[in-house]
């Protein structure tokens, strides 16, 4: 296999990218650090259960998604943490716009994104770009890796003139650390962690505000992980941009999030810093995914208390009453049943959707 | 490789382990295909002994499966070829014997669980009918009876309601349950080895918990040893006693867990440790391995790792006979109880 990667050293930053990119940047509105980009408001996702071939009925619903709030500020990033089936990945969907939300609002810099259309709609898809999972499945295999990085050009015209386009696809090839002159090459001729780094020379290309990643990572072996987290950080920093981060891997969430959000059967039951996150958890899903997380250090081996949670997490079609991990807690109570904790906080420092919440903490600190 | 068999009797000291079970010597493996010989397994040596751990670490193609199948006479020939090598069991080399004569050996001695427990299981059977069936296949046991062993295993591997689950079908079962059933079935027979292939590597880590600890659970039990093939340094250090490293189809490190992640001696094992987050701590930048795995049909010269490699050491910087360009470097003990595949081991060791 050749080695297409030059490494995260090759980038250029006196390059036409960089440049077109900062550009872009500046001639932005000028907003605070910190600024709103987009806020997600009781976004809720149910997919019907259809029962018939002729006459379809709809005899239940997935409820997928149901009431997440998110905030995503500039030049941040936000992690999503949560295990399969969670709702995690139906939330980066409606967030780029590929699915409708039953209901609730995705602000976009105050505008409500269920409702866009036409042009407002494609200049949304354009500043928000999302980095697949899969690098396998989500590149075309029929198609140069030039021409996947520059397809978006074809929708977008203005953003490259027809001319120069060749130039930009290598000079964003070479700042993702790919040799540029691979640029005829087909995805099957890389490596995982190099496809990944098309995937994300893809997003670039149409000089994206938010890039929503849908755990990036999670395909590549582990010394190759560490190339593409900091290659993403490289270019928050370069390009001021912002980061919704959904992985399974808590710790690579808390390497690069600035605030975690944890989601437990379409809601989100724990938010706050990282520090607030790992640090004190308060709910006891939290808690007990974080103690099952192997530590690699032989010494804090043992250190960490062990919470095993029991069973397995419920249907989303038919979730249970009140509060949604009742039936795998500890703590529960006859109120866990009847009324759903609010995501507040309750004295422990953040918020935290659980009637007793209260902070622990769980994994060792060395 | 002369040296990996000859490592053997200075191996490490197995944690808390009792007699030699498992033994491989020198397992070479090939691949013909189109574009050309492929070297999976190169020379790999290792044993494993009544009740212990010992973790198979290693990224995708450094052979740490392909040597599992092996051992198991489950890999494909052709393409797959055993060029080379001995894999003893209590005291009889599998390789030497007729097929026939391997699967009675294998069958009751050897199990394996897989990463995918879905895609193991058939779904046209029960999976009390699956389970029962090395009851039927090796003891002769009757229908009637095999069932009932296969409500008793359920119950053991903590499946609830085993009576009731027992006709239930693979789709049925979450993936937590589906891979209690794969353990079920491969500790049926009461092997001593269980070969553990990314077990949990489909699982949420709440499932991959409850997972490892029944698995411990069992081991205590039975007292069989247990290979764990895995790419998760953190499953290895939870769980291993003691750990094999592999890069490009050879052990380039070996030792205890404690000693190997505590103060790696081969390169490869330390930018490992240096290039994964720590969930206890936010930690500065990464420092990831540069470049990419090799390709195991052009595996570089020398040293394997030699390309990725921070220390390389070549031409006039590098003793004689240790050019990491030119020079294959032996596993060789580094200090008691570690052995390291790098020229330069003892300055990886202090550092």
């Amino acid at each position: 296999m050749p080695d297409a990667s030059s490494g995260s050293s090759a980038a250029d930053p006196s390059g036409e990218v960089d440049r077109a990119l900062s550009e872009a940047a500046a001639s932005r509105p000028v907003h605070t650090p910190g600024d709103v980009l987009l806020e997600v408001r009781d976004l809720k996702k149910h997919f019907p259960l259809t029962q018939g071939i002729v006459l379809r009925r709809t005899v239940g619903h997935v409820r997928a998604v149901d009431g997440v709030n998110l905030t995503l500020r500039r030049g941040e990033t936000v992690g999503l943490v949560g295990e399969s089936g969670c709702g995690k990945s139906t939330v980066t969907k409606m967030l780029v716009a590929l699915e409708k939300p039953t209901s609730g609002q995705i602000l976009y810099k105050g505008e409500d994104v269920t409702k866009m259309s036409g042009r407002a709609l494609k200049q949304y898809r354009r500043e928000v770009q999302i980095i697949f999972q899969d690098p396998y499945a989500s590149l075309n295999p029929r198609m140069t890796v030039g021409d996947i990085v520059a397809e978006g050009w074809s929708v977008h015209a203005d953003i490259a003139p027809k001319k120069g386009r060749l130039q930009r696809t290598q000079e964003l090839m070479e700042r993702v650390g790919l040799n540029p002159d691979f640029v005829n090459r087909y995805p099957h001729q890389f490596s995982g962690g190099q496809r990944q780094r098309i995937g994300i020379a893809r997003a670039l290309a149409l000089q994206p505000e938010v890039i929503v990643c849908d755990e990036p990572v999670s395909a590549l072996d582990v010394s190759v992980q560490a190339q593409v987290v900091n290659l993403l950080e490289d270019l928050q920093n370069d390009f001021g941009l912002s980061y919704l981060f959904i992985a399974h891997d808590l710790s690579v969430v808390r390497h690069i999030s600035d605030r975690v959000a944890v989601m437990y059967l379409g809601s989100i039951v724990e938010e706050g810093t990282d520090a607030q996150v790992y640090g004190s958890p308060a709910h006891p899903y939290t808690q007990a995914l974080l103690s099952s997380v192997p530590v690699h250090e032989p010494h804090l081996r043992g250190l960490k208390e062990r919470i095993l949670l029991q069973g397995d997490v419920p249907s989303p079609a038919n979730p249970p009453s009140g509060c949604r991990f009742r039936t795998r807690c500890w703590k529960a109570q006859d109120i866990c049943a009847t009324e759903p904790p609010a995501l507040v906080d309750r004295g422990q420092g953040h918020p935290s959707a659980c009637h007793f919440a209260e902070a622990r903490a769980v994994v060792p600190t060395e | 490789m002369s040296t990996a068999s000859t490592s053997l009797p200075s191996g490490p000291a197995p944690r808390g382990a009792g007699a030699p079970v498992l033994e491989v010597d020198d397992l070479r493996v090939q691949f013909r295909t189109d574009s050309g010989l492929v070297n999976a397994v190169n020379g790999v040596s290792y044993t494993v002994s009544e009740r212990e751990t010992l973790a198979i670490l290693g990224e995708s193609g450094s052979g740490k499966s392909v040597s599992a199948q092996a051992i198991m006479g489950i890999l494909d020939s052709p393409p797959a070829e055993i060029t080379s090598g001995r894999i003893v069991f209590e005291g009889r080399d599998l390789l030497t014997l007729p097929e026939e004569e391997q699967r009675k050996v294998r069958g009751p001695g050897i199990s394996m669980i897989f990463q995918d427990a879905l895609s193991s299981l058939n779904p046209v059977y029960s999976v009390g009918f699956q389970i029962g069936e090395m009851f039927r296949a090796h003891r002769g046991t009757s229908r009637k009876e095999a069932k009932q062993k296969a409500v008793e295993l359920m119950d053991r591997v903590r499946i609830p309601a085993a009576k009731q689950r027992v006709d239930d079908y693979p789709h049925q079962f979450s993936g937590g349950m589906r891979q209690r059933v794969m353990i079920a079935m491969a500790l049926a027979l009461d092997p001593r080895i269980l070969i553990a292939d990314e077990p949990t590597t489909a699982l949420d880590v709440t499932v991959q918990a409850q997972v490892m600890d029944l698995l411990k659970d069992l081991q205590r039990d039975t007292g069989m040893g247990l290979i764990l093939i895995t790419h998760d340094l953190g499953v290895v250090n939870e769980v291993a006693d003691n750990v094999a490293v592999m890069y490009a189809g050879r052990i380039v490190e070996r030792g205890t867990v404690d000693e190997v992640f505590g103060n790696p001696a081969h390169p490869y094992t330390d930018g490992l440790m240096r290039s994964i987050p720590q969930v206890e701590v936010k930690g500065g930048r990464l420092q990831p391995i540069g470049g990419q795995p090799p390709n195991l049909a052009a595996i570089p010269s020398g040293c394997p790792f030699n390309p990725r490699c921070p220390r390389r050491r070549t031409g006039a910087e590098a003793a004689t006979g240790r050019d990491c360009v030119t020079d294959v470097p032996p596993l060789r003990l580094v200090v008691p109880g570690r052995e390291a595949a790098c020229h330069y081991s003892e300055e990886v060791f202090g550092a």
